[in-house]
């Protein structure tokens, strides 16, 4: 073959196959493939820089050395509100269960000495209450302990540091506590009375010191004591008995009292209204009277343990006392008037209307539009703020934010004068109610009268001369006259006190006292004056603890948390009005859990409700 | 027809629970902060550190608290610090203006102004614990009340520390 043809050929195939070849790669390139998966991650380079910087931080917290964080957040509230919700049901439930067992024992002795076994079935009535409030307590207390640690630990550590000796005795006491409240509850009846009130006594002393230690850690938080001014403990004792720590003591055993007596009168109000035989309204009734009498009767001097609290407060630093009665604080005790104003008004309104259920109430009911017309002016006045919010224009016309008349009712001297005066009134009253339906028959009954009434008239004159008086003097002078009007309003309710036991010892009765027969809206105010007491032990709570304002233990320790500002009082209401709403809420199942104690057991009641269906014929006649 | 008892409780506890709050949004409205840091060089001058001592006395240092300036009516808690720069030269004898003032914040129950009685904290303690610079601001503002500030930093103060 010719060598040419042979070369041509081959270069032909060459271009050719060549030429197939593209062909192919072109049309393979555009031809449809299904996608390939592969089991095997491809390392992408994000995937490789994000594992590296994985690798770099862990080696970086492997190096790092440990440095214990001071704060850690809470989500959505923060730390600040959920320590203070928490904290607040606590103390409401403690104050609850510290109370209850006091005013329990005293009825409890009281039946016991006087042999009446309705104040015995009383006591127990109130005890009911205690089992589960107990539990309550002790979550949120355990609840509050392990926020404090999660989210303040450097200041756990700091207050540790301080009051490590008393922590064990602390929980020490705590099984007494338990061990008497529960043999209390469950032994009822099962020992002889001596031994039962024992176990009582064993509750409220027990119950008292708990109350003080923990006290002690509060009030050093305010007014810290027996540390030097780095903060190291130098003398626990000093520590312990700060200058706050008795007024607080004395403040919250005279509060707790007065909240626990109104919301054990709560849950009788409601027990009389469910009641459905003129028998449990009359117990029911009779229970709520008891429950407002302590209530009120606890709430009368404890604005004088309130005077003691605010005295020290001063003397331990004036410009603390200042900044809380003058200063960013002061507005809070316009709220406070409020609250209070509403206690005295519902407690008086109530006792007015319980004068209805005695015979011969008309000789004290002619009394009632005075004392209605004093509270409500006290109340007034003792509401009126020292400067007034107004615009500009109201503001010039008055020269200034003083206004030229009501500007004199919003000092010290009109407020001590006003709340001293409305103390005397609903003692007053108290005295009517105390008196309805009985005619005094010793010798000496008119002289008596008198020299009752000229004690009531000199304490509200020494009150009234005070309070005017205070106008013409300076501040430091002025602050003393606070103690005349307080010690007259109490020689007063002591000494009439005193009086009228004996004036009415062997009292003819001129009506019988009709219990249960009461309007039901006295039982609805019972339940306001104790989500009042509720509410006003929250505000209280907040500007004790709101006052050290950026310090979590004043001067000593200062606050670097994002929650170191001090919030505004719309907030601070806002946050107690939820506190309140909560308890409120938990105190319901309480009173729910102890009316069960009432009810048929199950296997009782579908019986019951079978033979009144006329099912009875099921059941096997006995042979 | 008659409500049922739960309603009226319920309507009870959360009627007067948001009366109460209601109350509470009328009141004025102040959010406290916790004081600012102040930055005192010693190169400012002694009205520039008056400034900064007008921020203090209002703020961290707590003196209008308690203080008024140029109150003309109504009892006073402390005495009021209008034109005190002049009655500083002449209050205490033997004390020129810096040394009172130095002494009133930083030993202030060794002179009582008569009329008064003792309660003035501490200022280089805590609570209050203003430090050395702040001293400075504060005499420089009280220097300005009726008078000219003439302080720097480089003046040592009696009785807060440094040497008379």
């Amino acid at each position: 073959m010719n060598r040419r043809i042979v070369v041509g050929l081959v270069i032909g195939l060459v271009l050719g196959l060549g030429a197939v070849l593209r062909l192919w790669t072109a049309l393979n390139d555009h031809a449809y493939h299904p996608p390939i998966y592969s089991t095997q991650v491809q390392p992408v380079p994000r995937d490789q820089g994000i594992a590296d910087a994985h690798k770099a931080a862990e080696e970086k917290a492997k190096a790092k050395k440990y440095e214990p964080p001071a704060y850690r957040q809470f989500p959505v509230v923060g730390s600040r509100v959920a320590v203070w919700v928490v904290a607040q049901l606590h103390l409401m439930f403690a104050a609850f269960v510290l109370a209850v067992p006091l005013f329990a024992f005293i009825i409890e002795l009281i039946g016991y000495l006087t042999g009446d076994k309705r104040y015995d079935a009383l006591a127990y009535e109130f005890t009911k209450l205690l089992s589960t409030s107990f539990s309550f307590t002790a979550t949120f207390g355990g609840f509050l302990t392990f926020l404090l640690i999660m989210l303040y630990p450097a200041f756990m550590n700091y207050l540790m540091e301080v009051f490590s000796p008393t922590f064990l005795p602390y929980v020490g006491l705590f099984f007494f506590e338990a061990g008497f409240l529960y043999s209390y509850y469950y032994g009822w009846g099962k020992f002889h009375p001596l031994v039962h009130l024992g176990l009582g006594l064993g509750i409220n002393i027990v119950g008292t010191l708990i109350m003080a230690i923990a006290n002690a850690w509060a009030s050093f938080m305010m007014t810290p004591q027996g540390v030097s001014d780095s903060g190291a403990l130098v003398d626990l004792y000093a520590a312990f008995d700060n200058y706050s720590w008795m007024p607080i003591n004395i403040h919250r055993f005279i509060g707790n009292v007065a909240f626990g007596g109104s919301v054990a009168a709560a849950y009788a109000a409601w027990k009389f209204l469910h009641a459905e035989t003129d028998e449990e309204r009359a117990h029911y009734d009779w229970m709520g009277y008891i429950g407002n009498f302590v209530a009120i009767s606890a709430f009368l001097p404890l604005p004088f343990a309130g005077y003691y609290l605010a005295k020290e407060i001063y003397a331990y630093n004036q410009a603390l006392g200042i900044m809380m009665m003058g200063g960013a604080f002061s507005w809070l005790f316009i709220i406070q008037a409020v609250l209070i104003g509403n206690l005295f008004l519902a407690a008086n309104y109530y006792l007015w209307l319980g004068m209805g259920r005695i015979e011969g109430v008309q000789h004290y009911q002619k009394y009632v539009k005075y004392l209605l017309a004093t509270i409500a002016i006290c109340f007034a006045v003792w509401a009126t703020p020292h400067s007034l919010i107004a615009t500009a224009t109201e503001i010039r016309a008055m020269g200034g934010t003083l206004h030229p008349i009501l500007g004199y009712l919003g000092v010290m001297s009109a407020k001590n004068t006003a709340v001293n005066v409305l103390i005397l009134t609903t003692y007053v009253s108290f005295l009517f109610y105390r008196r309805t339906g009985k005619r005094p028959t010793v010798s000496w009954a008119a002289l008596g009268n008198l020299v009752q009434f000229l004690i009531f008239a000199a304490a509200t004159g020494i009150v009234i001369f005070y309070g005017v008086y205070g106008y013409f003097v300076e501040a430091s002078v002025r602050i003393g006259f606070s103690v005349y009007q307080v010690v007259s309003v109490l020689v007063a309710m002591v000494s009439m006190t005193a009086i009228d036991i004996f004036l009415m010892r062997g009292a003819e009765s001129t009506g019988e006292t009709h219990w249960g027969k009461i309007p039901p809206i006295s039982q609805y105010c019972l339940i306001f004056i104790a989500v009042t007491f509720t509410w006003l032990m929250g505000l209280m709570g907040y500007v004790r603890s709101g006052l050290r304002q950026h310090w979590h233990v004043y001067g000593v320790l200062p606050d670097g948390s994002p929650d170191a500002f001090t919030p505004t009082l719309g907030f601070a209401t806002q946050v107690i009005s939820v506190c309140v709403l909560l308890f409120f809420a938990l105190i319901a199942f309480v009173f729910w859990l102890a009316s069960l104690h009432d009810k048929k057991d199950y296997v009782a009641a579908k019986a019951d409700e079978d033979a009144s269906h006329g099912h009875g014929s099921r059941v096997p006649a006995a042979s | 027809m008659r409500s049922p008892v739960g309603v009226n409780v319920v309507l009870v506890v959360l009627g007067s629970t948001i009366f109460y709050t209601y109350v509470g949004q009328l009141v004025p409205q102040k959010q406290l902060q916790p004081p600012p840091k102040v930055e005192i060089t010693g190169e400012m001058t002694p009205q520039q550190l008056a400034k900064i001592g007008d921020s203090i006395a209002h703020d961290k240092g707590l003196c209008l608290t308690c203080h008024t300036i140029g109150k003309k009516e109504g009892a006073l808690r402390f005495p009021d610090l209008a034109g005190v720069a002049d009655r500083a030269k002449t209050r205490v004898a033997g004390l020129d203006q810096l040394q009172y003032f130095a002494q009133s914040l930083c030993d202030p129950n060794a002179f009582i102004v008569s009329g008064f009685t003792s309660g003035m904290p501490t200022v280089n303690k805590p609570p209050v614990g203003l430090s050395d610079e702040e001293l400075h601001a504060v005499i420089a503002w009280l220097q300005s009340q009726g008078g000219e500030p003439t302080i720097t930093l480089k003046e040592k103060l009696p009785y807060c520390g440094g040497t008379s």
